[in-house]
């Protein structure tokens, strides 16, 4: 046991980098002091939308009350929960078990598979508890006020609290493991991770529509039936969720009421994460390690002829090309930069053109939205800007360019290539990705809503114009403290407070530009709005552009 | 070719200086070797030179040109190999070339004859259309050196180039270094392997605890020891 702790004490700091914290604070003032900035402002940035969170989940508590539904409370907190974590749970197993480099220094000394896979996913665990404490804790608690609950609650709580995150996770990380044990997919583990975090995605997002279809579908007979039902059963709105996770059910009956059979219901639920957690071990025991050796086995590539290499090399290309073609390689070829960044321009478009097939959308309302169009398009058009620079704001591209290059970065820091080069190179593969979430988007609207081309044209260029000074931003931010002290990809783009800083600025910058611009040209004139946003973010542009071209040279040098 | 003049470089600790006041000329068709104990600034001087950190005070010139003046003018004239070359995992070999032939501006006819001659010298042709990150250490080492000669640099710059590097491999590098230096370039390195320094430099300098302690032709270095012992037992009795 004594090894187990020690192993997952050493995984946990090595995430959090708590050595290299204290390190920092007696020799290196200047990084300690922007990583304490860090620890307080995400926390304090985060506390109006957990005070939201908290406020629906209390409406949600009271709505449910009014129409005799309170038991399913628990299980929408319950259900949320257990969501989440596998959703996160899915990049934290592959990250922790398949892509941290410290397995293969583990791997020779004398510990047992059982003890570094338990150590691993206690790690993983840790971090798991925060996070669902913070998500269920608040429905355990609303649920237990209201209903006036006791001690007995509380207690029976904690031991439902201590299953959540543990059964999700088991299965996940069995089915991680099982699949890449898989000889076939040996050389292919970035393919895979793609693979499981789009499938991850599909699974929610089918849920959700399924989830939808299935209230939104029935006949008016059938949502009388339903609703009488909810309204003289307690449980049967219950039922229906129980199905989506038949684990729900057990923590429901647990909790719901306090009786002799509640402490029943807490042993099964016990037994089941305790068995489910043993089957994952013992999966791990028999194929973990072995996936681990074949999965370092990287495919290669096709031996090169005299002329496919000369055909190869003797390509030259600009110093800017150079920068944007390895920067897109880099983006497309590691599974967390391409999830991070280019992602969202496919799931965004599909999940409307999705939205758009499963619900029906009566002839009115449609003609509704039509006339609306007609009427307003000063307004339909800043709508369409605001969601075209959304593309831009949230790719987290240009706010991390440097950071993803890492210990690699002294190559790029090395090289003459002029600052102009390294913008061009760079914000060229932020606006293509955006490009492509345009583009994307506008074919999913396109089968609903046909737009002109002179409104195309308009919103295509005012987009991405407008989304011109975020990205430069991200890219001023990120050439002044880039993070590039990491053993795991994955920490360059969520421990990156580049990101966060970008995207809430470029949210607000948004939100004032397209607000001045849209009142402008909808109350006084519109080409006067669209003339504002142009000379606003070409104006933005100009500076960050001047700015960062000035700095660059003199910034590498103090990149480390 | 290089020059240093009074270089210092502090981290954290504003009292410990990793470089101290260090000055030093590479000249033209020299091969000058950098040796010294663990920590004791060569790396960090190296740094400096090719651009990776800035200096607290002194000038560094190469091929003339101030790098913290004219930062892009001056990174033209050298290329560099760290010891231990982190390069982009997820990038083919050949990828990796082209980039860099990119980069460097060199012309197509020349860069595909440089690039076959140095594949051809170091043996990797075959995995050149491999992900850099199924390379082991020393295809690494190679493909890193082959990217660095790729412009035929005024300054070629090592950090400790032997480690990871097999015999022949490095038999063929301490070739193409004294080449290089034959034609009118200059060549400047860091090593632990004091043998190799005795054998190929045409001058060392000797660092320690970020002071430069000695600097000359291995003759020199011996008079001033006034000893005719090898440069392993000199440095043994100056860095004690």
């Amino acid at each position: 046991m004594k090894e187990i702790i020690s192993l997952t004490r050493l995984f946990i700091n090595e995430s959090l980098g708590v050595s290299l914290f204290f390190y920092n604070q007696k020799y290196n003032k200047k990084e300690f002091y922007k990583q304490l900035f860090t620890l307080i402002i995400v926390p304090v940035a985060l506390i109006p939308a957990y005070f939201m969170y908290i406020s629906v989940m209390t409406a949600t508590y009271f709505g449910l009350s009014m129409i005799n539904q309170s038991s399913v409370f628990l299980s929408i907190g319950y259900i949320i929960a257990t969501v989440l974590i596998l959703v996160f749970g899915v990049m934290y197993v592959l990250s922790e078990f398949y892509f941290s480099d410290n397995i293969e220094e583990l791997i020779p000394l004398p510990i047992s598979q059982r003890k570094l896979i338990v150590a691993k996913f206690f790690s993983i665990l840790a971090f798991e508890y925060i996070f669902a404490g913070l998500i269920f804790i608040p429905v355990l608690v609303i649920y237990g006020i209201g209903q006036g609950m006791g001690p007995l609650y509380g207690l029976l709580a904690f031991f439902v609290f201590l299953t959540i995150p543990v059964l999700p996770l088991s299965l996940v990380t069995a089915v991680i493991m099982f699949i890449m044990q898989s000889a076939s997919l040996k050389g292919r583990k970035d393919m895979i991770q793609i693979v499981f975090v789009f499938l991850g995605v599909a699974a929610i997002f089918g849920l959700q529509i399924w989830f939808s279809s299935q209230l939104g579908s029935g006949d008016e007979v059938d949502f009388q039936l339903l609703m009488n039902t909810m309204l003289t059963s307690n449980e049967g709105f219950l039922n229906i969720i129980g199905y989506i996770m038949p684990s729900s059910f057990l923590m429901a009956w647990a909790l719901n009421k306090i009786t002799l059979m509640s402490f029943a219901w807490v042993a099964v639920l016990l037994g089941i994460t305790f068995f489910s957690c043993a089957l994952m071990v013992a999966i791990g025991e028999r194929v973990y390690i072995k996936s681990i050796v074949s999965g370092k086995v990287i495919k290669k590539g096709k031996r090169l002829s005299g002329d496919a290499r000369s055909k190869a090399l003797t390509r030259k290309s600009h110093g800017a090309m150079a920068i944007f073609i390895m920067d897109l390689r880099l983006l497309m070829r590691t599974p967390v930069y391409f999830f991070n960044n280019i992602s969202v321009v496919i799931i965004a478009p599909l999940c409307i053109l999705l939205s758009f097939s499963f619900i029906e959308i009566p002839a009115d309302d449609l003609q509704g939205i039509q006339n609306f169009f007609r009427e307003m398009p000063v307004l339909v058009n800043f709508l369409l800007i605001a969601f075209f620079i959304f593309f831009g704001g949230t790719t987290a591209t240009t706010a991390t360019t440097f950071s993803r290059e890492g210990k690699t970065s002294w190559l790029t820091r090395m090289i003459p290539v002029t600052a102009k080069d390294q913008i061009l190179g760079r914000t060229g593969v932020a606006v293509l990705i955006q490009s492509l979430g345009i583009v994307f988007s506008i074919i999913a609207v396109q089968f609903f809503f046909p737009l002109a081309l002179s409104t195309l044209l308009l919103t295509i260029i005012l987009g991405l114009l407008g989304s011109l000074p975020i990205l430069l931003f991200g890219l001023f931010m990120d050439m002044n403290r880039p993070l590039l002290n990491w053993d795991n990809p994955q920490k360059a783009i969520k421990n990156n407070m580049n990101v966060v800083i970008t995207l809430f600025v470029g949210m607000a910058y948004t939100g004032l530009l397209i607000g001045i611009s849209g009142l402008l040209g909808y109350f006084v004139n519109a080409l006067l709005g669209y003339g504002l946003f142009t000379v606003i973010s070409l104006g933005f542009s100009v500076v960050f552009y001047q700015v960062i071209s000035k700095r660059l040279e003199v910034e590498m040098l103090n990149f480390e | 070719m290089l020059k240093l003049e009074q270089v210092s470089k502090t981290y954290g600790n504003k009292n410990e200086k990793a470089v101290d006041n260090i000055s030093f000329e590479v000249r033209p068709g020299e091969i000058f070797g950098f040796v010294g104990p663990n920590g004791a600034g060569k790396t960090t001087t190296i740094k400096m030179i090719v651009s990776l950190l800035a200096p607290n005070s002194g000038k560094i010139t190469i091929n003339g040109i101030d790098n913290q003046q004219d930062i892009l003018g001056a990174k033209k004239q050298f290329s560099y190999v760290p010891d231990t070359p982190e390069l982009f995992e997820k990038i083919k070999g050949i990828e990796y070339l082209k980039f860099m032939a990119d980069v460097y501006q060199v012309p197509a006819s020349e860069r595909q004859e440089r690039i076959e001659k140095y594949l051809d010298i170091f043996e990797i042709k075959d995995a050149i259309n491999d992900p850099i990150g199924s390379f082991s250490h020393g295809m690494k080492q190679k493909l890193a050196l082959v990217g660095a000669l790729i412009h035929n640099p005024q300054v070629f710059i090592l950090d400790e180039p032997m480690v990871g590097l097999d015999p022949k491999a490095s038999f063929e590098l301490k070739k193409i270094m004294r080449d290089h230096c034959d034609s009118g370039r200059s060549v400047f390195f860091s090593t632990h392997v004091l043998d190799v320094a005795e054998k190929i430099c045409d001058r060392i300098a000797i660092i320690k605890k970020g002071k430069l302690i000695e600097v000359g032709t291995m003759d020199e270095i011996r008079k001033k020891a006034g000893s005719q012992e090898s440069l392993e037992n000199i440095f043994l009795e100056l860095t004690e």
